[in-house]
C-alpha cells in the first residue's frame, strides 16, 4: 500500500514536470513589450507593421520603432518576432494606429479589425486610432519630445473624461461590434504627431460597418458623447462674450413611432459654471446663447448624418422595443433619414 | 547493623552518587534517613524531624506524626525516594515512613512568557512544575465543574500528565476518546510531538493536534470554549486539544480592546496568513508566466527593475525565501548576544549587497520582507512555521502554471487543511459544541 502511494506520487510529480511546458516561460525582462502597433501598406501592396517598443536601459531614448513587412499582418508580425533579440510579447499592446489609406478601404479595414479581434495575443481592449500621417512618423515622434515616457502615447487616450472630454477612446471590440450593428455606428479618433506634445487630436472618423462616412471636429464629437449618455463634465465652451465650463450633464430620450415615421424627443440638461464674462453680460444671455449654439450644432450634425445614412448617435438603440428585429436591420436606410428629433437644451447655472 | 530493607535500598541505589543513608538517634533507637541529596534539603529536614520528635512520645508516634504513608513495602519506598521524598526506616526495619521533606528548590518562580508577548494583559506564564500550572488555572477558574484527571505515562520514566476540562461543557464523547488515547500511551513522552502522535496519525502533517500556549488566560479561554487542556510535567506550556485554524487568528487578548480594534487586529492576521502563502508565488507567476496581467506602467516598472538579473524569477525567489528562513532559524539558535549581529549582517546582505550586485531585483526584496513580516503576525510560533512551509508548494505550482497555479495551490492548501480532523473535530471548525447542545 505504501509503495503504491509512492508510485502514485512519482507519476503525478513527473506528469507535472514533463507536461507543464514550463521551459517556454520567459521572465518579463526577457520579453520585449511593444505598446503601440501601427498598421499600414507599402506601395507594393504588402502590409507594413510598426511596433513602438519601450527601451528600458537607455535614459536618453524612451522607445524604439521596429518595422516588418509581409503579405499578411500575421506574417509581418512573425518576421519581427524572428528578427527580434528577445521574445516579443504582444499582450501589452494598448493602441493600434491604422494608416488612413488602409482605413478608407472598407474591405481592408474590416479584415484588420477581424484579425485583431481574432488574435489571441493582441488584447481586444486595446484602443484604435486612425492617422493621416505616416504611421512610422507618428510612433517615432515620441523620441524627440521632452518629459515623456514610453507609455505616453497610450496615456494620451487615458486622461479621463473630466480632463479631456473630447477624446474618444474606442477599443477594438467596440469597432468589431459596430461591424455587425444595424443601429449604432462608431467614431474612431484621428491623431497626428504634434510639435511639442506627442500627439494632437484632430477629431474622429465616423465608421459605418467598417466604412468611413464622415469626419467630425473635436467639438462635434463632444456632443455625440453627451447624446450617448456619457458625461460632458469638464468641457470648456467659449461663447465670444463669456467662457463657461460644463459641470454636469444628463440626457433623456423618448422614442415614438407614428405611421412608421420615427420621432424622438430629447431633453438635454446641462449645468454650467461661468468662468469669465464681459461686462454687462447677464446669466440669461449666456444660457440662451449656449442653448442656441448646442442646438444649432446638433441639427447640423444630424443633417449630415441623415444624408449619409449613418447613425452615430445610436438613436436606433432607442427604437428596439418599437421596431421588430428584422425591420430594425434597415434602420439606417429606411427609418433614420426620416427621423424627427425634438431636441431641447436646458441650461442651468450652478 | 543495617537491616534487610536498608540494605536492599542501598543496593538499588548503589550507582547513585547523591544517594545518602544517615543514621539518627531518636528516643534511644536508631533510625535511618534515606533520599537524594540533590532533591532533599537534609539539614532542614533533620531539624524538622527533631522538632516532631520532641512532641512525640515514642518512635512509633514519631512515624505516625511525620507522614501518613507509613509501613509501606519496599517498592513504594523506592518510588518515594525517586519522587524526591525522604524515607525513614527504623533500626529493626519493621517501621518505615515516606516523609515529604524540605526540598531543594529547583524550580524558577512564575515568570513572564518567553514565546508570546501579550499586550494589556496578565503577564504570568506557565512554569515547569505541573502542580503550579494546574494551580494557576484553578486560581483563575474557581468552579467545581473544572475537572482534573492525572495520569502517569511512559515506560522508562513515569511522566505526569494532567487533563483539565469543564464538566458539562466539553463533550463527553471527546473526553472519553482523549482519556482512552492517554491511557493507551505505551512509550515515553519526551516532546510535545510525541504526545501529538498519540491523537492519531499525522506524521507527515505540519499541523499539530495540540496548540501550545504559555498564557493561563488563553488556556482558560480554551476550557471555556469546550476544549481540553493538557499539562505535561516539566513542560511550561498548556497544550490545548484540539488545535483549530482560528486559534492562529483569534486570541482572547485581542478582546481587551474594543471590538472594532480587535476586528482590525484579526483582519491583519488574516491578511498576513494569505500574504505569506501567496505573495512569493504571485511574484513568480506575474513576473515570469503571466506578465500580461500587469497594468502597463507596472509591467514596464517591473521589467526595468529586473533588467540584467541573471537568475530566473523562480530561482531568485526560492533562493531568497530559503535564505530568509535560514536567517530566522539562525536567530533562534544563536545566543542573545550574537543574534542582533546576524540580523544586521543578514539585513545588509539581503537588502543592499544582493540588489547592488544585481543578483535579485529590488522588488523581490520588498516582497520577501513583506512575507517575513506577514508570517510573524499569526499567533503561535508553530503556526507561523507551518504556514512558512505551506508557501513552498504554492510557489512551485506558480512557477509552472502562473496565476492558475497560484489559485489551484491555494485551493488545494485549503482543501488539505479542511480535511484534517482531530478526534472527529474538523480543523476548520469555528467552535466546538457544548455537551448536549444539538445545534
Amino acid at each position: 500500500m505504501k509503495n503504491n502511494r509512492l508510485f502514485q506520487f512519482i507519476v503525478v510529480f513527473l506528469t507535472v514536470i514533463l507536461l507543464c511546458g514550463c521551459w517556454d516561460i520567459k521572465d518579463i525582462n526577457k520579453r520585449t513589450i511593444p505598446l503601440v502597433l501601427g498598421i499600414s501598406k507599402t506601395n507594393g501592396g504588402e502590409y507594413k507593421v510598426t511596433l513602438q517598443i519601450p527601451v528600458l536601459k537607455n535614459e536618453s531614448q524612451v522607445s524604439k520603432v521596429v518595422t516588418g513587412t509581409g503579405e499578411t499582418i500575421t506574417s509581418a508580425l512573425g518576421k519581427i518576432r524572428t528578427n527580434s533579440e528577445n521574445a516579443i510579447d504582444y499582450t501589452q499592446i494598448r493602441l493600434i494606429v491604422v494608416q488612413n489609406h488602409l482605413a478608407h478601404n472598407q474591405k481592408e479595414f474590416t479584415n484588420i479589425v477581424k484579425f485583431l479581434m481574432g488574435s489571441e495575443e493582441i488584447p481586444s481592449r486595446s484602443l484604435m486610432a486612425i492617422t493621416d500621417e505616416n504611421v512610422e512618423g507618428v510612433l517615432s515622434s515620441i523620441n524627440d519630445k521632452l518629459g515623456v515616457h514610453a507609455s505616453s502615447i497610450y496615456d494620451f487616450f487615458n486622461k479621463g473624461a473630466d480632463w479631456a472630454p473630447e477624446i474618444f477612446s474606442t477599443p477594438v471590440w467596440e469597432v468589431y461590434r459596430s461591424l455587425f450593428s444595424s443601429t449604432k455606428d462608431i467614431a474612431v479618433p484621428l491623431i497626428r504627431s504634434g510639435r511639442n506634445t506627442v500627439l494632437i487630436f484632430e477629431g474622429s472618423d465616423i465608421l459605418k460597418k467598417g466604412e468611413i462616412m464622415d469626419r467630425l471636429k473635436p467639438e462635434e464629437i463632444q456632443l455625440i458623447r453627451v447624446l450617448q449618455n456619457k458625461n460632458e463634465k469638464g468641457k470648456i465652451e467659449s461663447l465670444g462674450f463669456a467662457s463657461i465650463m460644463v459641470s454636469n450633464s444628463s440626457i433623456r430620450l423618448k422614442p415614438s413611432l407614428n405611421n412608421d415615421k420615427p420621432s424622438l424627443s430629447s431633453n438635454l440638461n446641462i449645468k454650467i459654471n461661468v468662468l469669465e464674462r464681459n461686462d454687462g453680460v447677464t446669466n440669461k444671455k449666456i444660457m440662451e446663447e449656449l442653448e442656441r449654439i448646442i442646438e444649432e450644432r446638433f441639427f447640423h450634425i444630424l443633417k449630415r448624418m441623415q444624408e449619409s445614412h449613418t447613425d452615430i448617435f445610436g438613436f436606433g438603440q432607442e427604437f428596439q422595443q418599437l421596431i421588430s428585429y428584422n425591420e430594425l436591420k434597415n434602420w439606417r436606410d429606411e427609418y433614420f433619414p426620416d427621423l424627427k428629433v425634438n431636441f431641447e437644451v436646458e441650461v442651468n447655472m450652478e | 547493623m543495617r537491616n534487610k530493607i536498608v540494605k536492599e535500598l542501598e543496593t538499588t541505589f548503589s550507582n547513585q552518587g547523591d544517594f545518602f543513608i544517615e543514621e539518627e538517634l531518636v528516643d534511644k533507637t536508631t533510625i535511618f534517613l534515606m533520599g537524594f541529596k540533590t532533591l532533599v534539603d537534609l539539614p532542614k529536614s533533620k531539624l524538622y524531624i527533631q522538632q516532631i520528635e520532641d512532641s512525640s512520645r515514642s518512635a512509633k508516634a514519631l512515624f505516625m506524626n511525620l507522614s501518613n504513608r507509613i509501613n509501606v513495602n519496599t517498592e513504594q519506598l523506592i518510588e518515594g525516594i525517586l519522587e524526591g521524598n525522604l524515607v525513614i526506616v527504623s533500626l529493626d526495619g519493621k517501621q518505615n515512613a515516606v516523609v515529604n521533606p524540605f526540598i531543594q528548590n529547583l524550580r524558577s518562580s512564575v515568570s513572564e512568557p518567553k514565546n508570546e508577548s501579550p499586550i494589556q494583559s496578565s503577564t504570568d506564564a506557565f512554569g515547569d512544575d505541573i502542580n503550579t500550572n494546574v494551580g494557576m488555572i484553578r486560581k483563575r477558574l474557581t468552579t467545581t465543574s473544572l475537572c482534573h484527571c492525572s495520569y502517569q505515562v511512559g515506560e522508562l520514566e513515569k511522566r505526569k500528565l494532567s487533563m483539565l476540562y469543564i464538566e458539562g461543557r466539553t463533550p463527553n464523547a471527546l473526553i472519553e476518546k482523549v482519556e482512552q488515547q492517554l491511557k493507551g500511551i505505551k512509550n515515553d513522552i519526551e516532546t510535545i510531538d510525541e504526545l501529538n502522535l498519540q491523537f492519531g496519525k499525522r506524521r507527515f502533517s505540519p499541523v499539530s493536534h495540540l496548540f501550545a500556549t504559555e498564557l493561563p488566560i488563553s488556556a482558560i479561554h480554551a476550557l471555556k470554549r469546550n476544549k481540553i487542556v493538557l499539562f505535561l510535567d516539566n513542560c511550561p506550556f498548556a497544550l490545548v486539544f484540539p488545535n483549530l485554524l482560528w486559534d492562529m487568528l483569534f486570541s482572547i487578548n485581542d478582546r481587551n480592546f474594543p471590538f472594532i480594534l480587535s476586528f482590525m487586529l484579526r483582519f491583519f492576521r488574516v491578511i498576513g496568513l494569505v500574504a505569506t502563502l501567496i505573495l512569493p508565488a504571485l511574484y513568480v507567476a506575474l513576473v515570469s508566466v503571466n506578465p500580461e496581467v500587469f497594468k502597463l506602467d507596472l509591467a514596464l516598472f517591473v521589467a526595468k527593475s529586473r533588467e540584467g538579473i541573471p537568475l530566473t524569477a523562480f530561482l531568485e525567489t526560492i533562493a531568497m525565501v530559503v535564505l530568509v528562513d535560514l536567517i530566522l532559524e539562525a536567530i533562534v539558535r544563536l545566543p542573545k548576544s550574537v543574534g542582533p549581529a546576524i540580523t544586521m549582517v543578514g539585513g545588509i546582505i539581503l537588502g543592499q549587497a544582493m540588489v547592488e550586485a544585481k543578483l535579485v531585483s529590488n522588488l523581490l526584496v520588498i516582497v520577501i520582507t513583506a512575507v517575513v513580516i506577514a508570517s510573524s503576525s499569526v499567533i503561535g510560533m508553530q503556526n507561523s512555521l507551518y504556514i512558512r512551509l505551506l508557501k513552498y508548494p504554492i510557489l512551485i505550482l506558480a512557477s509552472l502554471f502562473g496565476i492558475l497555479g497560484v489559485c489551484t495551490g491555494f485551493i488545494f492548501t485549503i482543501i488539505y487543511l479542511a480535511s484534517l480532523t482531530s478526534d472527529d473535530i474538523p480543523y476548520m471548525t469555528f467552535r466546538i459544541k457544548k455537551e448536549g447542545e444539538i445545534k
